[in-house]
């Protein structure tokens, strides 16, 4: 027992540990972030294109839109950032940090505009037709009506998928990237602590905060919007 | 000399290989009160939803005061053929006085302040004024109907299209909703009413159209229909109904 609380203070206490737990924790952080970002963004537009109206000239961007969200999420997210590294991005030089964003970016959005698409069409048709009778545009229908209430639908399972892309960027480690999950690993070594425990627990430990976190504002978030729904 | 309001001609609507209407003439002048009849399944949903363009109609023409309806005007032409649905619609992140004062105020037809002022007359005019700032899902569906109806009249509509308006109620709110109905028509409204009800029918129309496997089949004023309807397909339909 000695034993491990010694490893805990060599790790926290030795700057190149620490400052390595550290820098790992900010990589995970930083290519998490801007995954999440393109994420959102290019799964709305492709929640948009899904669910806007049927016509010759959406047909196209449709077929690609599935075509698209059918062989990611049919493919295993290690073989789409092994596909980005090495054939797609095979490219001496190229900052491996933003391959490693695209590809958890691209990964995302196909999960994200599911999660839109499902949000939006869970809204009832019905309060569609009443806007359209009332003479109101496609447009204005979408930002008073269906968006807000679809915003409710899609704010938990959104939670959900910030959290997954989160845990996921740990695949990073198999292209050599130093984030978080290679920092315990790393230090565990036999060249450095020669023990895994302690540094895989505390990896461990910083991903359960931030999760935690996230929890946490989701649901604040939810909160606040179910109050529309309180019943007078 | 009796201007119409509605001039349709050779409607027809097909849903994949369904032929649901097979070329509908008809023609609805100011002050009339039409109640479509029907079997379901007859089409005369669609009829009435082809006339706003809830449903594309796939061949024929709508011509409203004369002006032929297409998908270009079709919004415009919306605020002044009002509708009432089955189940209400009435929208749900909205309050029953944000339901009210929507589209007027978005469509710049009235201001604000104008539009929660009639809206409140209106909800006193059907005793709801207690519901002003409710959310639809606190009230019962005699009162969202109710409701709906009175949001299809903020817009002081040309014509107002019922769609089943009572079908989803419960007998005590059917009542209700049909007295509002009754006032509304009484006001002068013109109106085109799809429903089930035979004595409302009855009461109400000015002119009643039966319509059978997308065709109309008989119209006539509710006295001839009711007691000497002319086809062997009414007359086996009101000995079911009636």
């Amino acid at each position: 027992m000695d034993n491990f609380f010694n490893e805990i203070v060599e790790l926290f206490t030795t700057p190149q540990y620490i400052d390595s737990m550290l820098h790992g924790f900010a990589l995970t952080m930083q290519i998490a972030f801007f995954a999440i970002i393109i994420g959102l963004v290019l799964g709305t537009i492709i929640a948009l294109i899904d669910t806007a109206k049927k016509s010759k000239w959406m047909f196209l961007p449709k077929l690609i839109c599935k075509i698209y969200t059918t062989i990611i999420r049919g493919t295993p997210m290690a073989l789409q950032l092994f596909i980005m590294f090495f054939v797609i991005f095979a490219i001496r030089g190229f900052p491996q940090v933003i391959i490693a964003v695209l590809a958890f970016g691209f990964n995302s959005a196909a999960y994200v505009s599911e999660v839109i698409r499902s949000g939006i069409q869970s809204v009832d048709g019905g309060q569609t037709e009443a806007g359209l009778a009332l003479g109101l545009s496609r447009f204005t229908i979408f930002r008073k009506i269906v968006a807000p209430q679809a915003i409710k639908n899609i704010i938990p399972a959104l939670g959900n998928e910030i959290i997954t892309v989160i845990k996921e960027t740990a695949i990073v480690s198999m292209v050599g990237l130093y984030d978080l999950n290679m920092a315990a690993k790393d230090i565990g070594s036999g060249q450095n602590m020669a023990s895994y425990i302690v540094p895989m627990f505390t990896a461990a430990l910083f991903y359960l905060a931030v999760v935690y976190i996230i929890t946490f504002v989701i649901k604040c978030i939810e909160k606040r919007l179910r109050r529309s729904d309180r019943r007078i | 000399m009796e201007e119409k309001i509605l001039k349709i001609k050779a409607l027809k609507k097909v849903f994949g290989k369904n032929k649901v209407l097979k070329g509908i003439d008809f023609e609805l002048a100011a002050g009339e009160r039409v109640v479509v009849l029907g079997p379901s399944g007859s089409g005369k949903s669609t009829f009435l939803r082809c006339i706003n363009r809830m449903e594309e109609p796939t061949s024929g023409e709508i011509y409203f005061h004369d002006t032929l309806i297409t998908d270009k005007n079709i919004q415009k032409m919306r605020q002044d053929i009002g509708m009432v649905f089955q189940h209400f619609n009435l929208i749900n992140n909205l309050t029953v006085m944000q339901n009210l004062t929507l589209a007027p105020v978005v469509l710049k037809l009235m201001k604000e302040e104008e539009a929660e002022k009639k809206a409140r007359s209106l909800l006193r005019h059907i005793d709801l004024l207690d519901k002003a700032e409710a959310f639809p899902a606190s009230l019962s569906g005699g009162q969202k109907q109710r409701i709906a109806i009175i949001r299809a009249m903020m817009m002081d509509p040309k014509v107002l299209l019922f769609d089943e308006p009572t079908s989803a109620l419960d007998p005590e709110s059917i009542g209700d909703v049909l007295s509002l109905i009754h006032e509304v028509a009484d006001a002068g409204m013109t109106m085109m009413i799809v429903t089930h009800e035979m004595g409302f029918a009855r009461e109400i129309a000015s002119r009643v159209v039966f319509i059978d496997e997308g065709k109309i089949i008989e119209e006539g004023t509710p006295s001839e229909f009711f007691e000497h309807p002319k086809t062997p397909r009414v007359k086996e339909f009101l000995k079911k109904v009636l």
